[in-house]
């Protein structure tokens, strides 16, 4: 028997394609620690200690290391690149994080997101709106539009849950419907500041998602848990 | 939280919009409806209301303030219009001796004849999921419910009153200090958790902000209450109540920040509906503390509005939307400064009052502004490597896996871990990729492989520093066998020296498995100035595998020379049936004008384990399909 090809992960192939699209429109590919420090995770992020917008993510903390996370999100990123980058800035930022959370088929502890971030003079969530829709329809194929609902994350203002619908076709099961699909708003003045930006003169949107979620919807998989198991049963479909 | 529906109309002047369709204006102006649920004779709405809004959002009176705004209604009247002061009578004593209270009010009702709730009110209750207990008891709960503010009643008797008057102390609890709730649970409090004690006794009869003690319950038998109206700390309460595992609808609305104005409203509300529905009479109401709030005004440019919004509004657009807030507002020279009501504590920067603009005007009227295309400012080079490494990898026959960062036991220890097996980050890839590798190798004829070839690309922990590592694992037959796979583990190491130009310098080597640093390696690589082109994969669809075990079984055969491998393995798979998931052509040879070839199959069934009866009834169909062809099987 001759050697098959081998097969490259799920997440590996839409983190490539992420970074390809968004590398079109000249969003660089940042990365930093997964262990962070409470500063960088929450305190940067406008999540003040004792609030309850820090329960909005369960975090696993470090034996005797009481400032230190695995990180719940890829927002540290945001802010470390902020502060080793002046304006205008466009990056996103895939990768691990972490949250302490009973897992089943649509949860996992530990899970790949997405995030991005556009600062600028000028920016509104109207360049967001544009961005997104561009990269959902190369991601998705076909036309998608995205809409915007009042929502809450302690690192913007205002805050917007998106919702996107690829135009319909009889071809996609996912196309002709609103499906919701992430977080996201314009960065807090907080947090420009906290990351060494001066929020009187620059703003900008910041977005977040699950890249498990994109991989999801994009593959039909039933089970997140099966991508982090190393099941070739699994691997080998793609 | 879970509105009623009649319950937010009864609060308005015009009717509500049909619960869809109000579920839909609040869920694109203000909070996301997760469910609408028809109960009996109303419909409830259960709003996922997030932090920001959760101080004043967390009422009906708050959520029927958003739909008079969103809808252009009017409430019937607002009892936060105006301010209440309760002057102090001293014949309630009170004492606020812990800084977890700032505000306390309190009231004496005597002659309550303790009962059912009227219908309408055990209704309303009911329909939001709640106990009607009685008429007292429900009746704190209702305005909860109305206003957002957590209300408690004692049982006045219950309590000790010397010379006449009650004693109410408001302190931190003593170390080891105990109570026991309302509902019968004892729980051991710590110094940071703030109590409501009998003064005349010291003995603890609420734990502050969270939940009320057994020992002066209201009952059956109570004719004269006590009501209590408090402020109690936003982070005092949420420390408690974390502390102690007991999350009550008072400790979230505390823990929310609701504004301590809202609780001699409150107290006022209550008396008038526990005399209505329970009788008695007010005897004295008091209260003690500073319940003035003062909010800042906010200044915000229309230019701020339509540049962060991404829309062209008009100051008279904003002005309409500050006015059907019933905001107080001023404009001067193309800016707006609004002073927030009380109870509103999220209205603190120029971009809150940007958020409140756009969503009731509408997010939908943002209109999408196309990216420009350009180059990126950096290459990422370790994704660029990676990508790389993969491919190399990939062409010699070895899948990508990812793995758990947790391990059973390891350097670096998790303080709140999931589970005892998860308690530790991974300082290195080897024995996850083991652990995969084993687990895969039951499905190599499944997966027509002859040997598990898999690596990761991931990150470890040392107990300061995290690094990108790449690990590969090859193994062959049921163990590992030098002979057979060290060479398959050379074969990669060679192929990434070659492709990268750098012999990666291994971290270890055995049984194999072999990892090294990349990010150890990166310096050493060429520079990278642009991505690779992303190849454009077939559109893949994920298809569920089944979880019983898969059979294999072999088959050889003579045919003549001139029968193709092709036409055979054609004729086999027509007649192996549905449960024969894999045809293999494993191997021929040919001797005396004859060739052999040899097949393997894999059967697996998506609902049962297979017999080996069963698995050999296809086999025999098989034997007979050769033998119909004339073949001799071997």
């Amino acid at each position: 028997m001759e050697t098959p090809r081998g097969h490259k992960h799920p997440l590996s192939q839409v983190i490539a394609e992420i970074n390809s699209i968004f590398a079109e429109i000249g969003f660089t590919f940042a990365e930093g620690p997964e262990r962070e420090l409470v500063a960088f995770n929450f305190d940067a992020l406008n999540v003040p200690k004792d609030h309850p917008s820090r329960d909005m993510q369960d975090t696993f903390y470090l034996a005797d290391k009481p400032d230190v996370v695995m990180r719940t999100h890829t927002s540290p990123v945001q802010v470390r690149h902020m502060k080793s980058h002046t304006p205008p800035i466009k990056m996103i930022c895939p990768g691990k994080v972490f949250r302490n959370e009973a897992t089943d088929a649509t949860h996992e502890a530990q899970f790949f997101q997405i995030e991005g971030l556009m600062i600028d003079t000028d920016v509104s969530l109207g360049h967001m709106k544009g961005v997104l829709e561009y990269f959902f329809s190369r991601f998705f194929g076909g036309e998608v539009q995205v809409r915007f609902r009042p929502s809450f994350f302690p690192f913007v203002e205002p805050g917007v849950e998106v919702d996107m619908m690829i135009a319909p076709s009889p071809d996609n099961k996912l196309s002709g419907r609103w499906i919701e699909i992430m977080g996201a708003g314009m960065v807090h003045p907080n947090v420009l500041e906290a990351s060494g930006i001066d929020s009187t003169k620059y703003q900008g949107f910041a977005f977040g998602m699950g890249m498990d979620r994109l991989a999801v919807l994009k593959y039909g998989i039933d089970d997140i848990r099966l991508m982090y198991n190393g099941d070739l049963r699994f691997t080998n479909q793609f | 939280m879970k509105f009623s529906y009649n319950w937010l109309g009864s609060l308005l002047e015009k009717p509500l919009p049909p619960a869809v369709e109000l579920g839909d204006l609040i869920t694109f102006h203000s909070a996301e409806i997760e469910e609408l649920i028809d109960v009996a004779g109303d419909t409830v709405l259960d709003v996922k209301v997030l932090p920001d809004k959760s101080a004043w959002l967390m009422s009906h009176l708050g959520m029927a303030k958003e739909i008079a705004v969103i809808t252009k209604n009017t409430l019937k009247t607002d009892p936060f219009s105006n301010p209440v002061t309760i002057p102090t009578d001293e014949r309630i004593k009170v004492s606020l001796n812990s800084v977890t209270c700032d505000f306390y009010s309190a009231a004496l009702i005597t002659g309550v004849k303790v009962g059912p709730s009227p219908d309408w009110l055990k209704d309303r209750l009911v329909a939001l999921g709640q106990r009607s207990i009685n008429n007292i008891v429900d009746a704190t709960n209702y305005v909860m419910f109305e206003l957002g503010q957590p209300l408690h009643a004692f049982d006045a008797d219950k309590l000790s009153h010397a010379d006449g008057r009650h004693h109410i102390v408001v302190r931190d609890a003593k170390p080891g200090e105990k109570i026991t709730t309302l509902t019968g649970e004892e729980y051991t409090l710590n110094p940071s958790d703030a109590l409501i004690v009998d003064g005349g006794n010291d003995i603890p009869v609420g734990i502050a902000g969270v939940k009320g003690g057994a020992v002066a319950a209201v009952d059956a038998g109570t004719t004269n209450i006590l009501l209590e109206s408090a402020h109690f700390d936003r982070f005092a309460v949420r420390k408690t109540a974390k502390i102690l595992k007991l999350q009550t609808d008072a400790s979230k609305r505390y823990e929310n920040g609701i504004c301590r104005a809202i609780a001699p409203i409150a107290l006022t509300r209550v008396i008038e509906l526990i005399l209505e529905v329970a009788g008695g009479v007010t005897e004295v109401i008091t209260s003690v503390g500073d319940v003035s709030v003062e909010r800042q005004p906010v200044t915000v440019t229309l230019n701020e509005i339509n540049s962060l919004l991404g829309v062209s509004l008009t100051m008279s657009d904003v002005e309409d939307i500050l006015s059907r807030f019933a905001y107080t507002y001023t404009t001067a020279g193309g800016s707006v400064t609004v002073t927030p009501p009380f109870e509103r504590d999220d209205l603190v920067i120029a971009e809150d009052v940007v958020e409140e603009i756009g969503r009731i005007y509408g997010l939908g009227h943002i209109v999408s502004i196309p990216p420009t295309v350009g180059a990126v400012a950096e290459i990422n080079v370790r994704h660029y490597y990676s990508e790389k490494i993969r491919e190399t990898l990939m062409a010699l026959g070895f899948s990508e896996v990812y793995t758990s960062s947790f391990r059973a036991k390891d350097v670096v220890k998790l303080e709140n871990a999931l589970a005892t097996d998860k308690g530790y980050l991974r300082s290195s890839l080897v024995e996850n990729l083991r652990e995969v590798r084993t687990a895969n190798i039951p499905h190599r004829d499944l997966l027509g492989l002859q040997a598990v070839k898999i690596f990761e690309i991931g990150t470890v922990f040392g107990v300061e520093s995290e690094e990108f590592r790449v690990g590969v694992a090859v193994q062959t037959g049921t163990s590992y066998k030098a002979k057979v796979d060290d060479p398959l583990l050379e074969e990669v190491l060679t192929a990434l020296a070659t492709v990268l130009g750098v012999t990666p310098e291994l971290i270890s080597k055995a049984e194999g498995i072999a990892e090294f640093s990349l990010d150890a390696l990166l310096p050493q690589l060429p520079a990278v100035t642009a991505y690779e082109p992303q190849a454009q994969l077939p559109k893949i669809t994920y298809r569920p595998f089944s979880l019983y075990p898969a059979v294999s079984r072999d088959i050889a055969m003579w045919v003549p020379e001139a029968v193709t491998t092709q036409s055979v393995e054609e004729i086999l798979a027509a007649e192996a049936g549905p449960l024969c998931v894999r045809l293999t052509h494993v191997d021929t040879f040919s001797k005396d004008g004859k060739t052999s070839l040899a097949f393997r199959l894999v059967f697996q069934s998506f609902d049962k384990t297979l017999t080996d009866e069963e698995v050999q009834g296809y086999m025999d169909t098989l034997y007979k399909t050769v033998a119909n062809q004339g073949w001799e099987a071997r």
